[in-house]
């Protein structure tokens, strides 16, 4: 696997840098530790609280003995997790996903996403590496680029959700009939994931994952349910997904301390399950909103809120815009004395969540109604 | 001719920043970054399609136009010399 640093416009050794900043630099890190096996710790640096955290834990805890990685939550939702992977873990989850290209065979892999989370290392990192191909990438790419380059035989395209509704919009006459789109990070609504492929003449494979389990299932263009991934086992308890996996280990941090966790892991994605590797995507809890691939938590934008002087109570409902490439937009309800600007939770929530636009709306003077047992129901 | 007044409510209206009037987007604001109205790479993403849909301009090479998202004034440029 070599790779090809697209804005240079030539091949970059994979070599170590201590401080990796680009893509590029992120990616050759990666791959160097992962051909050596050698440990490495994976987290968004631009993200303040996830650095803080980091840096506040104690550095025992951080065992490295016989793992490759330990990927980090990005703290949008306000605990990270640190989720330790082997190297075993990784090639199992390539090999799982591989399975599913059937017959497709790829010479590159063009990725758009950053080698900061599970998905691009995993995915696009070690696939191409598992598969020996070369995988090319850029800072920034623009819709345009994007499909230049998915026009070019046998190419695998990591890319997310934003850029097959960017596609749509474009409605560009090019074909990717010999190319395949991977999508990650949120779901493609499947009347785009059907609009993509009647366009392009190309497959979207949406993959559901997550950094606490991995790869967990996938669905292609307009299906409405997903298969689990070999070796995965899904359950559900409460309406919501629990999953046993072979790609992650049981060894997490939490609350910053070192834990074993059952092999079962309980997510916050309502299911409905159809067969043993069968199941339907039904929504996720209401509290948490993906914003450019970042879980975000609405209880804490609310705490942010919150802590904003002649701020009694916030309420946030969470408004879908299909067409928009960030398609879950903020209603912020504010029950209290100050007319809250815009500007004002701007500022709050990048000095919480780092620099992350998302998209609100601000109803001022609003009374925030409580259930029996204080908890945030609605508004008037 | 386009003006930064007709980019700026295009923006507005295309980012759902819905809370914002055209006159506090400054002509020479930073769109990105910490120190301007700090949009972020989809936001970036979301301006291409604003520009082909609303103006009918293409960016199709990031390499040759870094410059042209830095502020307004610009984003207007480019298109106006597209449209020339």
């Amino acid at each position: 696997m070599r790779i090809y640093d697209m804005d240079k416009k030539c091949y970059t050794e994979i070599q170590k840098h201590d401080n990796p900043l680009t893509k590029i630099e992120q990616l050759s890190d990666a791959m160097y530790c992962y051909k050596n096996s050698m440990f490495k710790m994976v987290y968004d640096a631009t993200q303040p609280a996830l650095v803080s955290y980091i840096n506040s834990l104690d550095t025992n805890i951080l065992d490295a003995e016989g793992m490759q990685w330990l990927y980090f939550t990005s703290g949008t939702t306000g605990v990270p997790t640190g989720v330790f992977k082997t190297k075993e873990n990784s090639h199992k989850q390539a090999m799982a996903l591989i399975k599913t290209f059937g017959d497709m065979k790829f010479n590159r892999v063009v990725t758009t996403v950053p080698f900061v989370h599970i998905y691009g290392i995993d995915i696009g990192g070690v696939v191409p590496m598992v598969l020996d191909i070369d995988v090319w990438t850029k800072e920034n790419f623009l819709p345009e680029e994007l499909v230049k380059e998915a026009e070019v035989e046998g190419t695998l395209v990591v890319t997310t959700p934003v850029f097959i509704k960017a596609l749509n919009r474009m409605k560009n006459n090019a074909k990717f009939s010999k190319s395949l789109f991977l999508t990650s990070t949120a779901p493609v609504p499947i009347a785009d994931g059907r609009e993509f492929y009647e366009n392009y003449d190309c497959s979207v494979l949406q993959l559901f994952a997550s950094t606490e389990t991995g790869l967990m299932g996938y669905k292609k263009n307009d299906e409405s349910i997903l298969k689990a991934y070999d070796g995965v086992k899904i359950s559900q308890k409460d309406g919501m997904l629990r999953v046993s996996s072979p790609f992650v280990t049981q060894k997490i941090i939490s609350d910053g301390r070192l834990k074993r966790v059952e092999s079962s892991f309980q997510t916050e994605d309502i299911v409905e399950i159809l067969s043993v590797n069968e199941f339907k995507l039904l929504g996720r809890s209401s509290k948490l909103v993906k914003i450019a691939g970042k879980r975000v938590s609405t209880v804490q934008v609310e705490d942010i809120i919150e802590s904003i002087g002649g701020v009694d109570a916030v309420f946030i409902k969470i408004r879908k815009e299909e067409r928009a490439l960030k398609d879950e937009i903020l209603d912020i309800y504010v029950e209290g004395s100050l007319t809250l600007e815009a500007k004002t939770v701007k500022e709050c929530l990048k000095e919480a969540l780092g620099s992350l636009h998302i998209p609100f709306k601000i109803y001022n003077h609003k009374k925030i109604l409580r259930s029996s047992v204080g908890k945030k129901i609605g508004f008037k | 001719m386009v003006t930064t007044n007709d980019l700026k409510e295009k923006i507005i209206a295309g980012l759902g920043l819905e809370d914002m009037e055209p006159d506090e987007i400054g002509d020479d604001m930073a769109l990105f970054g910490d120190d301007g109205l700090g949009l972020d790479s989809v936001d970036a993403i979301e301006i291409t399609l604003i520009l082909e849909k609303e103006f009918g301009v293409k960016v199709t090479n990031m390499d040759e136009n870094k410059n042209i998202f830095e502020t307004p004034n610009t984003l207007v440029a480019y298109i106006n010399e597209q449209k020339a």
